[in-house]
């Protein structure tokens, strides 16, 4: 079935003998025995085969979209892990075949080069994190579209070799600019030509068309009365075929990509790689290939980038990488030497008095650099001693330093000789990581996902102080009688008013007298005096209905008195408190004399200039000014309360003023104004 | 300061030092601020140019500090202990004016002086 030579894969009938066989990780197809590289690749497969199918079984049982996003993520990235492992398993296999057959083939060929050439450079820590995709709305998603917000799901894959992580579920909608990710991913064992494949993923979230369930008729009817570009949607949703095929069935694999299961499917979106090129220290901004174009479900309209910080320690940077017992010479004739504790580690030789000294943390007796700039070589074999000794040279600010430093044995020489050399590949390799230590933030542990609350304006999150309930609400009353009196004696008075106001002469006062003592009972308020236009007209009127007849009429008068003045209080709470102030506000200030406000507007910039300022002027001129200029008194919230002085309005409790600052902060119609 | 339309107008730009006063717990300057890069210019009574998204001060309390140390009420501050303030919004000029721990501010501004003063005027009235 396999042919040695050639790399095939294929598909395997599910639930054939060949596919439970190799569930059971009898994965022995070659004839060769299993090393112990091969079954940690084949546990690590087994144990993914599990949590795939733990995944298919959670998407199939799950009702809610979020959980089916989370479980169809772990789905796909178990499945990439498997395709992983699989194809690493392969090349595994394919190498011992070579290496076998090469053997076998040419005996005499084999691979020890010069310890110089074969040397493999440390491996080290890859870290990506803060990774943020910015986002490129186009206007007519926020303007022509009337229906739902289109929301995707988008989660990022990162892969170095074998090993594939992925970040947290992101959901998208228009009211994000950029996608961010906040994990920290960090690959351990990297090598210095590493590629990092950054792959997003994403899948539409509406209520889900499974294709082919509705029939067409019902899609066409509801693509026209949801959302222009949610009907798009689900128009193309509905097409099969519309969109590129999943990624998940592109490659053959020796495993089916699991099961067939019903549910969200995420889609490649964009792709990019790194390498050692794009390591830095700070934040780089990295562009993106983009898969899938705005037809797709899954299209989210990405600007290109990828903006991410990506690092990495390598291990000889963070690592002991050569310690032992040295002699340096000091200067003098004959020289003379002292013994150290040398410890390479990083760009830098830490000589310390004792091994002791190193342990205990305390500073180094001296530092030697070990950098790109330094010359190692290893002197002639001193006719005194008999080991060779190293010299190191270093470029401090122009002056060459030279350190001479000489073994025990010539087995350690040679093994400080050969460190030194790996520290030198090491650095030539992984280049700019070797300059300075990148700092790498290790992930915490995992946090539970907040719950976020429903989408609310800002002004559901304000708390008003509802303490004092009934003390708010005797307030609202009382200040709203006080208006409605107000506007009454400004003449302004509210439009159903004016229904009673006819006849506001006649004989009056006999028929108030027969009538006045029912009215004072009706009306909530209790300074009617200061009352005179509205309600004799009322009155009156009332009194010429009652003239013609008594019995039918008796209940009229009452009933229309009543349902007059009913209105009148019941009303009253019902009007929104904001536009009965404003009116009442502003009606106070044209009673106050319009003229005086006008005239402050052109006032100021002269007055200033005049030596001393009244001090009412000023806060009165301010206030109207602000007033008398665009919106409304709330912007008078703004100010020091002292400018308040004067209203007639009782002073609001301190949550409505708090909760009208706000409101005053932000509309952006008020010009602000901040006492400092 | 008033802007007669033909008349030559002149703009002194001068450094202010004002001390903060303790009140209580909080240090006060004694002036009201207003305009930033997030307000709308159109509204600012105070500025020449209606498009001028300057911070401009807009009440001076009397026998304040920031009266003491002469500051008018419709000057332009350009800079607070050094800080540009030409470009920035309106809570951020506030924040860089009460910084609790700073007793001192020292400002650059801009005030517009009118050539044709009043007591030219009254003189030829007689």
């Amino acid at each position: 079935m396999f042919c040695r030579t050639q790399t095939t894969r294929a598909a395997i009938a599910r639930g054939s003998a060949l596919e439970m066989e190799i569930r059971r990780g009898k994965f022995r197809r070659s004839v060769f025995l299993d090393t112990l590289q091969d079954s940690d690749i084949q546990k690590k497969i087994d144990h993914e085969i599990r949590m795939r199918d733990g995944a298919c079984k959670l998407l199939a049982a799950c009702s809610q979209r979020d959980q089916a996003l989370e479980a169809a993520k772990s789905l796909l990235t178990c499945n990439t892990r498997i395709m992983a492992y699989m194809s690493e398993l392969q090349r595994m296999k394919e190498a011992q075949v070579m290496q076998r057959v090469a053997r076998r083939s040419d005996g005499t060929r084999s691979s020890d080069a010069g310890p110089m050439d074969d040397r493999l450079p440390c491996k080290g820590k890859v870290a990506i994190s803060d990774l943020r995709i910015p986002l490129m709305w186009k206007d007519t998603e926020y303007f022509k579209n009337k229906g739902e917000l289109h929301r995707c799901a988008v989660f990022c894959l990162l892969q170095v070799g074998g090993e594939i992580h992925d970040t947290d579920m992101v959901m998208v909608d228009r009211t994000l600019t950029d996608i961010c990710f906040d994990n920290t991913i960090v690959f351990s064992e990297a090598s210095p030509g590493f590629e990092l494949r950054v792959e997003l993923y994403s899948c539409c979230s509406e209520e889900d068309y499974s294709a082919g369930s509705a029939p067409r008729k019902l899609a066409s009817k509801l693509s026209s009365s949801l959302g222009r570009s949610a009907g798009k949607k689900l128009r193309v949703a509905m097409d099969p075929g519309a969109c590129s095929p999943t990624s998940n069935a592109g490659a053959a694999t020796l495993l089916l990509p699991g099961p067939a299961v019903a549910g969200p499917k995420y889609h490649l979106l964009a792709h990019t790689s790194l390498s050692l090129s794009h390591v830095q220290d700070s934040f780089r901004t990295h562009d993106l290939s983009i898969s899938g174009n705005e037809e797709c479900s899954y299209w989210v309209p990405l600007y290109g980038s990828v903006c991410c910080r990506l690092a990495a320690q390598p291990h000889c940077m963070t690592q002991q990488m050569m310690s032992g017992c040295l002699k340096v010479k000091l200067g003098g004739d004959p020289p003379s030497w002292t013994n150290v504790y040398g410890v390479l580690k990083g760009t830098n030789l830490f000589c310390y008095h004792r091994q002791e000294d190193m342990e205990a943390n305390v500073e180094p007796a001296f530092t030697i650099a070990i950098n790109k700039e330094t010359r190692i070589r290893a002197s002639e074999k001193d006719p005194h001693s008999k080991a060779q000794s190293i010299c190191i040279s270093n470029q401090y600010g122009g002056e060459e330093v030279t350190h001479t430093l000489s073994a025990d044995s010539r087995e350690e020489t040679h093994r400080w000789m050969e460190a030194f050399w790996q520290q030198f590949c090491d650095m030539s390799q992984w280049k700019q990581c070797c300059d300075d230590l990148m700092k790498i933030e290790l992930p915490s542990p995992r946090k539970p996902a907040l719950v976020t609350s429903k989408q609310g304006s800002l002004y559901h999150e304000i708390v008003i102080d509802t303490s004092d309930d009934i003390s708010t609400v005797t307030d609202i009353l009382t200040r709203r009688m006080q208006e409605l009196e107000l506007r009454s004696q400004l003449g302004t008075s509210p439009p159903w008013m004016s229904l009673f106001e006819e006849s506001p002469g006649g004989p009056r006062t006999p028929r108030l007298a027969r009538h006045s003592p029912r009215s004072p009972h009706r009306l909530p308020h209790s300074p009617l005096s200061s009352l005179r236009c509205p309600w004799p007209g009322l009155l009156s009127s009332d009194a010429s209905l009652t003239s013609d007849s008594d019995s039918p009429c008796s209940t009229s008068p009452c009933s229309r008195h009543r349902g007059w003045a009913e209105p009148l209080s019941l009303s009253s709470p019902r009007f929104r408190p904001r536009t009965l102030s404003l009116d009442a506000k502003l009606s106070t200030l044209r009673g106050r004399g319009y003229g005086g406000v006008l005239q402050c507007s052109c006032q100021p910039p002269s007055s200033s200039s005049l030596a001393p300022i009244p001090a009412q002027c000023v806060p009165q001129a301010t206030l109207s000014c602000s007033s008398s200029t665009s919106s409304n008194s709330s912007s008078e919230g703004s100010h020091s309360p002292s400018s308040l002085d004067g209203t007639p309005f009782s002073r609001p409790s301190s949550a409505r003023r708090s909760l009208r600052n706000l409101r005053a902060k932000l509309d952006p119609r008020n010009w602000l104004q901040s006492q400092v | 300061m008033s802007f007669i339309p033909g008349q030559p107008v002149t703009a002194v730009v001068q450094r202010i030092e004002i001390r903060k006063l303790r009140q209580g717990e909080h240090l006060i300057l004694g002036f009201s601020i207003g305009g930033g890069i997030d307000q709308d210019p159109g509204q600012n009574p105070f500025s020449e140019d209606k498009s001028d998204k300057g911070i401009y001060v807009t009440r001076v309390t009397p026998e304040g500090p920031a009266e003491v140390a002469g500051l008018m009420m419709g000057d332009k501050v350009m800079q607070v202990n050094g800080w540009d303030m030409t470009m920035v919004t309106h809570d951020q000029a506030r924040k860089r004016l009460t910084k609790k721990n700073e007793d001192v501010v020292r400002l650059l501004v801009a005030s517009l002086l009118c050539n044709a003063s009043p007591f030219v005027q009254t003189e030829f009235a007689i």
